[in-house]
């Protein structure tokens, strides 16, 4: 039984899967190091990410497969779960084959579960797009904290850059110190610890009120519906909500 | 008076409006600006009743000179009026837009003064928010019926959405309980809006640089048991405006009680579950290719509130089914209970590689429970023992029954608003910053 461990990097899956194929070898499962556990059977492999033969997965998914393809990849990838090498590499395997239908190939249960994986990621990803409270600070930056399930900062910060161009803006993922962070021109993905006290600007607390004045007014009180109100969003969200 | 107090008259006179949809418009963001419109819609919020909260929804003014029977703010009722100041709507706006509140404004508006004075107040405040302020999110802004069609065309000219209330299905119901309102004075604008909207996509096409007039189109909303107009007529009406006048919406509003006059029905709750039934009915219209005289018809003029208007369908169509899951055409899976446009369109893909089986559709997202009475797979029937349309009718509603009285009326959650967002992923750019 042969695994491969990559060191938990998009890179090292990409890597992964091509040593896979220019050795021949069919690895059982491809896992990141922090996921691995160490079994007596294992053949380990450890891959050593190489940028030049990610690159030509990449593109190979790209011209090879769909672009459709390559995004699916990059989120199951993001949506951290431990086998999402090895369902990267299934999904690949059978893309390498059928090309730019492997979408459509829901009767293959790997295609079918990394479809769903993609739905939960782009799921998350819209909801951010909504959840995300900025509060002003002091020094007019804004400055949001969420705690997505999946890793998907990257996927948001184009919105925001477009949404609010003419500010600086931090979206900070609290749990993985990591944080999208905007001066008015352009956005990274920067790692970030938070100093834990923040000092708001006069006018933040009086908008803060306001909403929630705003949002309490606006529900109808004889169609109160708070199951259907957690159905849509979600409680796991609500800890960096306002009006919550 | 201050912000907040005018803030809470003035969201609660508009709370039962219920468009809320944001979508439908790409307006670019500019820099220097703030805001973008994003085309699928992002709701911010759902409030403590469950319904999607993504605008700023307000009335500018809650002081009216009418007197509609059916509606709160009329003249004759004592009650705390507020006006706001076009500065604080739109330091508003912008405030809780940067937040990441809402995604634009929705402004209503009483009737203060005469027609033509109102419209003009809503057209300085949007006015000042895009010139002045450079707010590029959405607005969605009501059209005064009676204003004059210049008055209109300025505010339009800065506003995504617009929209003139029709309220009253009939013109019968608006003599009774609307006596200032008429037919003409509501489809007037309405079909001004219509044919300037059209213009300016013929002017686009011509001349690069031709400003954009609502291009998000326009939406009307009807109240729904105010009258005594009954639920085909009101399809119908909506059938019509759909084709007619382009809208992009109907929403309709269970008619809630706010006083007694001897011309309204005596109600003690609004008739909700009949507004959701005429929700999923237009859904069927826009998405699944049925017409009214399909679902309604005079011997049959109201919907049954027992069962949806699809399984109602099917069931006095007994006899087009079973259809087998296999070889129906794309609109035939739409029309079988159970089957949504997302499970249709995955059944059409996955059936090219292999042919589908009972567990295949339980995978694929298809409602079983309800779906098995109508369909065969590879010929194999998993429904009751006959096809008999009264005995599956009673299974279905002791199915639905149970369904419905837990999960409430769910016309406005996000996976209704937004059909294309769980169907097209969204579009993203892989930045690469994570390496
Ligand atoms: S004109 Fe509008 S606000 Fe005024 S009473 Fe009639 S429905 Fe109400």
């Amino acid at each position: 039984m042969i695994y491969y461990i990559y060191d938990g990097s998009f890179d090292g899956i990409l890597t992964a899967i091509y040593d896979a194929y220019y050795r021949r070898e069919t690895p059982e499962k491809i896992v990141s190091e922090d996921d691995f556990q160490e079994s007596f059977l294992i053949n380990k492999i450890y891959i050593k990410t190489d940028r030049e033969k990610a690159d030509k997965v990449y593109n190979a998914i790209e011209t090879k497969i769909s672009n459709q393809a390559l995004k699916n990849v990059f989120y199951v990838y993001l949506s951290e779960r431990t086998d999402r090498g090895t369902i990267i590499y299934h999904y690949l395997k059978l893309g390498w084959k059928i090309g730019i239908d492997i979408d459509l190939n829901l009767t293959n249960n790997n295609v079918l579960l990394l479809q769903n994986i993609c739905q939960s990621v782009s799921k998350e990803r819209h909801f951010m797009l909504g959840l995300v409270r900025f509060r002003e600070l002091k020094n007019n930056i804004l400055y949001a904290p969420i705690e997505p399930e999946y890793n998907v900062i990257g996927l948001i910060g184009q919105h925001f850059s477009n949404r609010i161009s003419n500010e600086n803006w931090i979206i900070h993922d609290v749990n993985r110190n990591i944080a999208a962070i905007y001066n008015k021109q352009e956005w990274i993905v920067i790692e970030l610890e938070m100093n834990p006290t923040i000092e708001l600007h006069k006018d933040e607390e009086t908008y803060q009120r306001l909403w929630k004045e705003y949002f309490n007014n606006i529900s109808i009180k004889n169609k109160v519906n708070p199951r259907l109100q957690k159905r849509n969003m979600p409680m796991k969200y609500w800890k960096y909500l306002i009006e919550k | 008076m201050d912000v907040f107090e005018k803030l809470k008259i003035l969201s609660d006179a508009a709370k039962y409006d219920v468009s809320c949809s944001s979508s439908g418009s790409n307006r670019k963001s500019k820099k220097e600006g703030l805001g973008n419109a994003s085309v699928s819609g992002i709701c911010h919020s759902w409030s403590d009743d469950g319904r999607c909260i993504s605008l700023l929804k307000i009335l500018f003014t809650n002081d009216c000179i009418y007197n509609c029977v059916y509606c709160i703010n009329r003249c004759t009722n004592d009650l705390p009026r507020a006006m706001f100041t076009p500065e604080e709507v739109a330091d508003l706006t912008i405030n809780f837009y940067k937040r990441n509140y809402i995604e634009g404004l929705f402004l209503s508006s009483a009737v203060y003064r005469n027609p033509n004075y109102t419209m003009e107040l809503l057209g300085k405040t949007v006015k000042k928010l895009r010139e002045e302020q450079n707010f590029n999110g959405y607005i969605h802004l009501k059209a005064i019926p009676g204003a004059d069609k210049e008055i209109i065309e300025k505010a339009g000219m800065y506003a995504d959405r617009m929209s003139v209330n029709i309220e009253l299905p009939s013109s019968e119901g608006l003599r009774s309980l609307a006596p200032q309102k008429n037919k003409e004075s509501i489809l007037r604008p309405m079909n001004f809006i219509n044919s300037r909207m059209h213009q300016s996509i013929e002017e686009i096409k011509t001349f690069k640089y031709a400003e954009k007039f609502v291009p998000a189109g326009q939406t009307t909303q009807l109240i729904v048991g105010a009258t005594r107009d009954d639920d085909l007529k009101i399809l119908k009406l909506s059938e019509g405006l759909y084709k007619g006048y382009k809208l992009k919406r109907v929403y309709y509003s269970a008619y809630v009680p706010v006083t007694n006059s001897p011309n309204l029905p005596a109600i003690s709750s609004p008739p909700f579950l009949r507004e959701n039934r005429l929700y999923q009915a237009d859904w069927l219209l826009r998405f699944y290719g049925y017409n009214a005289d399909e679902l309604l018809d005079e011997s049959k003029p109201n919907f049954d509130l027992e069962i949806d208007p699809k399984c109602d369908w099917a069931l006095r169509n007994i006899n087009l089914f079973p259809v087998e899951i296999n070889k129906a055409d794309y609109n035939m899976l739409l029309r079988i209970p159970g089957i949504g446009v997302k499970s249709a369109m995955r059944i059409v893909s996955a059936r090219k590689f292999a042919s589908l089986d009972f567990d295949h559709l339980r995978k694929l997202g298809v409602v079983l429970k309800r779906a098995k009475y109508f369909i065969t797979c590879k010929g194999k029937y998993y429904g009751l023992k006959t096809m008999d349309g009264e005995n599956i009718r009673k299974h279905l509603v002791s199915e639905i029954k149970g369904k419905e009285s837990t999960n409430g009326i769910e016309q406005l959650s996000i996976f209704s608003l937004y059909p294309n967002l769980i169907i097209n992923n969204n579009k993203t750019i892989v930045t690469g910053a994570f390496q």
